[in-house]
């Protein structure tokens, strides 16, 4: 550390400004991590109890004497889209199955993915090659593809919708559970655990389940927005969450059929679909940075 | 040692196929090449076997809604879709490894000179929002880690965090709104062959290889920014440059972005695969005749041949770009070219 650019690295200032940096870095660190947390909660809150609490219509069977009227219609906040739906509820129970889904995919993903991956980092050997080749088919296969494929082969609905989006999470978690393990299984109190005589099922849940599950959960927070907006792809070409139930990919697709006329339609959902998945975004690279001590 | 040893080995052997067989790069690509064959085999079982299960009579499809059962009987038997399963999928690949990727069910056409038209298309998008991506990134990144915490680092932190978070779809639809209903400047949908209009061409891609390359543009500038500003606070190398009075530009420019072009590289490697399978819905908005849409009519319509091509496509260009990347690492890096870290 011979010559730094104290704009860099904003040290040497005089020991009050800098006291009061750091405060000011301490309460910032709370705020990047407090904020998207709250924007997370918030929407878990509304999409959950929302409809239990606000005096919201069904999101669905509207009438045809009611399409498109405008926001800040009486009793349509939102207005209404192109089947009558009020467009404000249909957000709301959109999210929530956005939510469901991708809640769903990364408690998959995490529970078997992680069970993979760390049983083949773990084992080692022949065992770890035939299921990391087996992921390896997974994970060169377009994406879409499989999900699209096992969309049509089940039929759409939301339980098939989260089926075929675990299909390409499950790899990529497994993945990292087993980068992890890999690295966990060499430190001495893991070895100290084997030499004891442990069996391997009692070292994989007792060490090294402790120290993988911090790190992938931290990933899973970032494939909510992934699955999100894979959810909200499916949807769009018409494989996901079926219609007249609302999905805000579902909700777009619609949108776009009269996007020049009425813009807003799409609008709405794209602006909840964006607010989420920043919210989700922010919170796992903010958490990841703090847990990692930068 | 590795290096003088090699040198002597491949002076004992004559000719090119010796030197070849000497040289660490074609072992790095045989042995590449070696995995990939049965990934690629077990790729083309996955896609077989997922098409078998879509629930849908392919000959049904390929005859058309309104046919008799006498003719979707006689398509059956036309398109040998009446022999069993692996006998059909060992006829696919038998044509397959010879260079006959058979003939699509619904078109009747060869699936090569449908892929001829389609390919260009897909090819055109991916290269482009790469080109775009990177022509935004760089600059980005390199004007947000002159001065980490600065107001550009933190304007261009906020943008590319929050366009992040845009799905490509809506991000294909915005861009609808306002370059094709508000300003009415770009075409909205189709495709303009660029032998037939180059100028139609490029306005027509506009919008589709934008929607592409914004989000993948702050995914680059986000990581190389990352990655820059800690080469230009931890690396010795920069020290020195610093110490000989090297400009902060060329600093960065010269010294730590060629360091960081490596990680760049694989995540641009990394990511191929997975543009050219996300074009398929880009290609749907924008009604651009390319692989993407092919594919996902040939799942439609159950069309074994040209989803099988599509797949493969797909999947080898991953593995493909996967390898390039190794390889250039080993070009731009003795240390890898000769196996000794």
């Amino acid at each position: 550390m011979a010559i730094v650019d104290p704009s860099v690295t904003g040290a040497a200032l005089t020991p009050d400004v800098a006291a009061r940096g750091a405060r000011w870095a301490r309460i910032r660190r709370r705020l990047v991590v407090g904020v998207p947390a709250a924007v997370v909660g918030l929407l878990l809150l509304v999409c959950y109890l929302g409809p239990l609490v606000l005096p919201l219509p069904a999101p669905v069977g509207g009438s045809v004497l009611e399409t498109r009227l405008p926001p800040g219609t009486p009793g349509h906040l939102l207005g209404t889209d192109v089947n009558g739906n009020d467009v404000l509820s249909r957000l709301v129970y959109g999210g929530r199955s956005s939510l469901t889904v991708a809640i769903a995919v990364n408690v998959i993903g995490v529970v078997l993915g992680g069970l993979v991956g760390a049983l083949s980092g773990y084992l080692g050997g022949r065992a770890d090659t035939i299921i990391m080749r087996a992921l390896d088919v997974l994970i060169a296969f377009p994406s879409l593809v499989l999900t699209i494929a096992i969309a049509q082969i089940l039929g759409p609905s939301l339980p098939n919708t989260v089926l075929a989006l675990s299909a390409f999470a499950v790899p990529a978690i497994a993945r990292i559970a087993r980068s992890a393990t890999l690295r966990v299984t060499t430190m001495p109190f893991v070895q100290a655990a084997r030499l004891a005589g442990s069996p391997w099922w009692r070292v994989l849940l007792r060490h090294i389940a402790p120290n993988i599950v911090p790190q992938m959960l931290n990933f899973a927070l970032l494939g909510m927005g992934i699955v999100i907006v894979t959810e909200g792809a499916l949807s769009f070409l018409g494989l996901g969450i079926p219609a007249p139930a609302p999905s805000w990919g579902n909700m777009i697709f619609e949108g776009q059929q009269s996007l020049s006329a009425v813009p807003l339609l799409v609008l709405w959902p794209s602006l909840a679909l964006l607010v989420t998945v920043l919210a989700f975004n922010m919170l796992g690279e903010n958490l990841r940075d703090e847990m990692s001590g930068r | 040692m590795a290096v003088i040893a090699g040198t002597a080995t491949a002076g004992e052997r004559q000719g090119l196929l010796g030197r070849l067989a000497e040289s660490p790069l074609a072992r790095l690509v045989l042995r590449r090449v070696l995995v990939a064959i049965p990934l690629l085999l077990a790729v083309s079982i996955l896609t077989f076997v997922l098409l078998e299960l879509i629930p849908g009579d392919p000959a049904q499809v390929a005859a058309g809604l309104d046919a008799t059962p006498e003719e979707v009987e006689n398509v059956r038997r036309s398109l040998g879709l009446d022999r069993p399963a692996p006998e059909r999928y060992l006829g696919w690949l038998g044509g397959f490894v010879t260079g006959d990727l058979g003939v699509s069910n619904v078109s009747r056409r060869g699936v090569v000179t449908m892929l001829g038209e389609r390919l260009p298309v897909t090819l055109e998008l991916v290269v482009l929002a790469f080109v775009v991506s990177l022509l935004i990134a760089i600059p980005a990144a390199l004007l947000a880690a002159r001065k980490p915490g600065g107001i550009a680092d933190r304007a261009i932190m906020v943008v590319s965090m929050t366009l992040l978070a845009v799905p490509n779809y809506v991000m294909a639809l915005l861009l609808v709104l306002v370059f094709a209903v508000a300003l009415r400047s770009l075409p909205a949908i189709g495709f303009v062959p660029i032998g037939e209009d180059p100028v139609g061409n490029l306005r027509s891609v506009t919008l589709p290889v934008l929607a592409l390359a914004v989000p993948l543009a702050c995914f680059y500038a986000r990581f190389l920014r990352g990655d820059l500003v800690e080469q230009m606070n931890s690396a010795d190398y920069v020290e020195t440059a610093r110490a000989k009075g090297v400009g902060p530009w060329r600093v960065l420019w010269q010294h730590a972005f060629r360091n960081s072009s490596f990680g760049l590289l694989t995540l641009v490697g990394l990511n191929v695969g997975g543009l050219i399978g996300g074009t398929v819905i880009i290609e749907q908005i924008f009604a651009m005749p390319g692989l993407g849409l092919m594919m996902l009519n040939g799942v439609g319509s159950l069309d074994v041949a040209v989803v099988q091509a599509c797949v493969f496509i797909f999947a080898a260009t991953a593995v493909l770009a996967n390898l390039v990347v190794d390889m250039m690492y080993a070009v731009l890096d003795p240390r890898i070219r000769y196996g000794h870290r």
